[in-house]
C-alpha cells in the first residue's frame, strides 16, 4: 500500500493535490553528521516513508535559524522538523544543547501566536538510525495531515487599504 | 498620590544635583519641563538647571542614553534617571557591547502601584533606587488585557491574532522604540525574509521574528506597544517566553551584567531546572557513543 503512495507522490504531487486531500508540505532541517545521513540511509533501504517532505542539509541543528522556520511557515510549509545529533554527541561544542533550547523557545513562541508549537519538531538520532528517522517522518506527516492549513491566516493577506476603498 | 511622586522627584532631584556638584557625572539625562509644558529628555549639566527636572511621564531612557554615549567621546560620564525597565535595557546593552557600564551612573526611580498596573510590570523598580519606594509588580496572567488574548485553543488563538496582526501599517515602530533592538542592518529590512512594500506585515515573518529576536533580551518595558499607532498589544507574544526562561533556568534579562543569555550556553553551563538528561552528558566534551 505504501509503495503505491509513493508512485503517486512521484507522478506529481499536483495531480494527487487536485484528486484527493492535499499532502502537508513538511521541510525537515537535517544535520550532515546523524540526520542527513540517516535521511539518506532511510532512502537508500526503501523505507516507507511519506512523499510529504524534502530534505535541507545543513552543517549543525544549530545553524537553523528560528528565522528560516518562520519563513518557511509563512511561504506555506505546514511543519518543520529539525534533526540533529545526539544530545551529547554534537561534533561543535555542544552547539545542538543551545539549538534545542533556542528552538524550544520557538514551540512557546508559536503556541502564543496560536500556530500550535508542535508544528516543529525536534529529534535527534545518530547516523545508524535512520528506522527512527521514518518513524518520526511518519508520525509527524501523521499529525501535519490532521492540523488545519496555516494559509488563510497567513501571507501579506488581503491589502487592508483596498479594503477600506469597498 | 500626587504627594508621593512629588517626593519621588525631589529626592531625585537631589541626587541629580549632587552627582553634578561633586563631578560624579559629565551630565545627567533625565525629563525636563520646558516652556509651555512641554517634557522632553535633556543633558543637564549645570547643577543651576536641575530646578526643571522632572521624572513624569514615563518615558523609556535607556536607547537616547545609548545614543548619547555613542556620540560622545570615550570618558564622558552620563548619569541616566532610570526606571526599572531603563535599568534592566541599559544592562543587556551592556552584554551586547553597546554601551560600557563604567560610564553610566544610575539614578533609580521606584515607579508607583498604578504605573506597575498599567505597564504590566514585575519587576517596577531598578537594582538601586534613590526616589520612590519599590511597589509590588504585577503578573501578566493576572491582567485581563493579557490572558484574554492567551486562552482558548490554538486555532482560536491564531484567529485573534490574525485579525490584530492585520491591522499593522508596518511603520517600524515598535523595532525602532524597543531599547535592545539595535541590529544593523535590521533582518526586518531584508527582502529575504520581509516581503518588501507588502502591507499588512505578514504575521509570521515580521512579528515573530521580531518577536523572537528579543526573546531573552525583552526587559518587557513595553515601549513596542506604547509606540504602536493601532495599538497591537505585541508585548503579549514575549510574556510566555519570558516566562518560559524564568520557569527553566531561572533567569531574567537585565537584572545580572555578568550573566549571559542560557540559551547562549550548552546544559552543562546552564542546565535546566526540572529535566533529566543522561548521565553521561555530565562528562562534557564530545563523548561520542
Amino acid at each position: 500500500m505504501n509503495a503505491e503512495k509513493n508512485k503517486q507522490g512521484l507522478q506529481g504531487g499536483e495531480k494527487k493535490g487536485k484528486a484527493g486531500a492535499p499532502s502537508p508540505k513538511i521541510l525537515v532541517f537535517a544535520c550532515r553528521w546523524c540526520g542527513g545521513i540517516g535521511a539518506g540511509r532511510a532512502g537508500w533501504k526503501r523505507m516507507d516513508l511519506p512523499v510529504s517532505f524534502r530534505v535541507i542539509p545543513v552543517e549543525c541543528a544549530a545553524l537553523v535559524e528560528p528565522d528560516a522556520i518562520f519563513r518557511a511557515l509563512a511561504s506555506g510549509i505546514d511543519g518543520v522538523a529539525v534533526l540533529g545529533c545526539h544530545i551529547g554527541g554534537c561534533r561543535y561544542n555542544e552547539a545542538n544543547h543551545a539549538a534545542l533550547k533556542r528552538l524550544e523557545l520557538v514551540k512557546v513562541l508559536l503556541d502564543t501566536a496560536g500556530i500550535g508549537g508542535r508544528r516543529l519538531l525536534l529529534a535527534f538520532g545518530t547516523a545508524h538510525e535512520d528506522h527512527q528517522f521514518a518513524e518520526v517522518i511518519r508520525n509527524f506527516h501523521e499529525f501535519i495531515g490532521k492540523e488545519p492549513s496555516l494559509k488563510p491566516w497567513l501571507g501579506a493577506g488581503e491589502d487592508i487599504f483596498l479594503r477600506r476603498e469597498e | 498620590m500626587m504627594t508621593i511622586s512629588h517626593k519621588s522627584m525631589e529626592e531625585i532631584r537631589i541626587k541629580a544635583r549632587e552627582l553634578l556638584e561633586k563631578k560624579d557625572a559629565d551630565g545627567v539625562l533625565a525629563l525636563r519641563r520646558g516652556e509651555e509644558a512641554v517634557v522632553a529628555p535633556h543633558v543637564f549639566r549645570e547643577p543651576g538647571e536641575i530646578g526643571r527636572l522632572v521624572t513624569e511621564p514615563k518615558w523609556p531612557l535607556a536607547k537616547t542614553a545609548m545614543r548619547i554615549l555613542q556620540s560622545s567621546p570615550r570618558d564622558f560620564r552620563l548619569a541616566v534617571v532610570v526606571r526599572g525597565c531603563d535599568d534592566r535595557a541599559l544592562v543587556e546593552l551592556a552584554k551586547r557591547n553597546q554601551v560600557t557600564e563604567e560610564n553610566i551612573r544610575f539614578i533609580g526611580l521606584a515607579c508607583t502601584e498604578e504605573q506597575a498596573g498599567r505597564c504590566l510590570c514585575e519587576r517596577p523598580y531598578p537594582r538601586t533606587i534613590h526616589g520612590g519606594k519599590p511597589q509590588p509588580g504585577v503578573h501578566f496572567l493576572q491582567d485581563e488585557r493579557v490572558s484574554s488574548l492567551l486562552e482558548g485553543d490554538p486555532a482560536e488563538r491564531m484567529a485573534r491574532w490574525a485579525a490584530i496582526l492585520r491591522r499593522c501599517i508596518k511603520c517600524y515602530g515598535c523595532r525602532n522604540a524597543c531599547p535592545i533592538c539595535v541590529c544593523v542592518p535590521c533582518k526586518l529590512e531584508d527582502d529575504v525574509w520581509v516581503e518588501k512594500g507588502s502591507i499588512p506585515a505578514e504575521m509570521l515573518v515580521f512579528h515573530l521574528i521580531r518577536a523572537f529576536h528579543l526573546s531573552d533580551a525583552c526587559v518587557a518595558c513595553g515601549a513596542c506597544q506604547e509606540a504602536c499607532p493601532v495599538s497591537i498589544p505585541v508585548m503579549a507574544l514575549q510574556f510566555a517566553m519570558r516566562q518560559a526562561l524564568k520557569d527553566r533556568y531561572g533567569y531574567e534579562p537585565g537584572l545580572d551584567g555578568a550573566r549571559k543569555s542560557p540559551v547562549l550556553k550548552n546544559f552543562l553551563e546552564e542546565p535546566e531546572t526540572g529535566k533529566d538528561y543522561p548521565a553521561w552528558i555530565t562528562h562534557g566534551g564530545t563523548g561520542h557513543e
